[in-house]
């Protein structure tokens, strides 16, 4: 990639994720909102880190290549649930992801 | 300036962010290193730009031939779901400095945004403390593309392995929400949402569909909620 696409990438992808990430919160900042504004905004998080897994667990087609390769991470998340519930520890949930993540593929 | 106390409790709160972005943003620097970017861009990228979907949709849409604009917009379109935290941050920065509040709404991440906002809902949290989890964060990332980049494919960390740190992350924070039936309702209609997305080629917006569908069915459902009690209660 030369610099000057390089240039037109980062300027136009930069200008886009700026506007997402602070207009929003500039035109709501300060004001009385009303109360099912209110109420929205407090289902953001359950809705956005539900969407977010999916987004990585899920896709159409995704036991096309057997049942095993697609059944791995399903069952690494749910390894998980059980370590957040117990533990409700980023870091051990990340490292037992990860882990046993590693140990199922080497099977 | 924060007190120590503070950058303490923003360092801890930020750490797991921290060691996934070095599993996830060394892979990235490399990605950048095979399309020809050098060190300089991929730091460049890290601070400007700062997005992980984003700076792996580049060079992956850059091997396949796609010209700049297409580039552009499909990143754009996966990012949009930034508005969803920036809104959702906008009652906690009341009073806070114009300059403060920008810098801060500037450098959310999704892993920065699921951090804070856990905090908020538990209380003794402030915008100050979660910039500095932001930008704790995005040292983190940037440093580990700019080596990434220098390492170059030296060695091989299969990405699928290292991604997982990330959606571990996302699994930790969805199930350590309050388990209110509201809750559930947005969370499983937002599952939903993004597989029907994907099922129909919408695999940019899919998070930002999803997530705006699970939060609208929710209100919808407390809504209907309230007047089924409300008709309980004048019956009697």
């Amino acid at each position: 990639m030369s610099w000057g696409e390089f240039w037109v990438i980062l300027v136009g992808c930069s200008i886009t994720i700026l506007v997402c990430r602070v207009l929003p919160l500039f035109l709501l900042k300060g004001r009385e909102l009303p109360a099912w504004a209110t109420r929205a905004l407090g289902l953001i998080p359950a809705a956005a880190f539900a969407a977010l897994v999916a987004n990585d667990l899920l896709a159409p087609g995704m036991f096309a290549q057997g049942l095993w390769p697609a059944a791995i991470p399903l069952i690494v998340a749910a390894v998980v649930v059980v370590v957040a519930l117990a533990t409700r520890s980023l870091l051990w949930c990340a490292v037992t992801g990860v882990a046993v993540y590693a140990l199922l593929l080497l099977i | 300036m924060p007190s120590r106390a503070h950058i303490q409790q923003a360092f801890s709160a930020a750490v797991p962010v921290m060691l996934g972005y070095v599993a996830i943003g060394i892979p990235c620097g490399i990605l950048c290193d095979s399309i020809g970017l050098d060190a300089l861009q991929a730091l460049l990228m890290s601070i400007v730009f700062y997005s992980g979907a984003g700076q792996f949709m580049v060079p992956n849409m850059y091997l396949t031939g796609a010209p700049a604009a297409s580039i552009i917009a499909s990143v754009s379109f996966v990012n949009s779901r930034q508005m969803l935290y920036s809104a959702y941050f906008a009652p906690f920065a009341e009073g806070v400095s114009k300059r403060v509040a920008f810098l801060f709404a500037a450098t959310v991440t999704d892993e920065s945004y699921g951090v804070s906002a856990a905090r908020f809902q538990e209380g003794d949290w402030s915008i100050g403390r979660a910039l500095m989890v932001n930008l704790f964060s995005q040292s983190s990332w940037a440093l580990s593309n700019f080596f990434g980049v220098l390492i170059g494919a030296a060695i091989g960390i299969p990405l699928n392995i290292a991604a997982f740190a990330m959606t571990s992350i996302f699994i930790c924070l969805l199930v350590t929400q309050k388990m209110t039936s509201a809750n559930i309702v947005a969370a499983v209609v937002a599952m939903i949402g993004v597989y029907v997305c994907k099922l129909a080629g919408l695999g940019g917006p899919a998070i930002l569909i999803g997530a705006v569908a699970g939060v609208a069915v929710a209100l919808v459902y407390c809504t209907l909620r309230e007047r089924a009690v409300a008709q309980k209660g004048s019956s009697r």
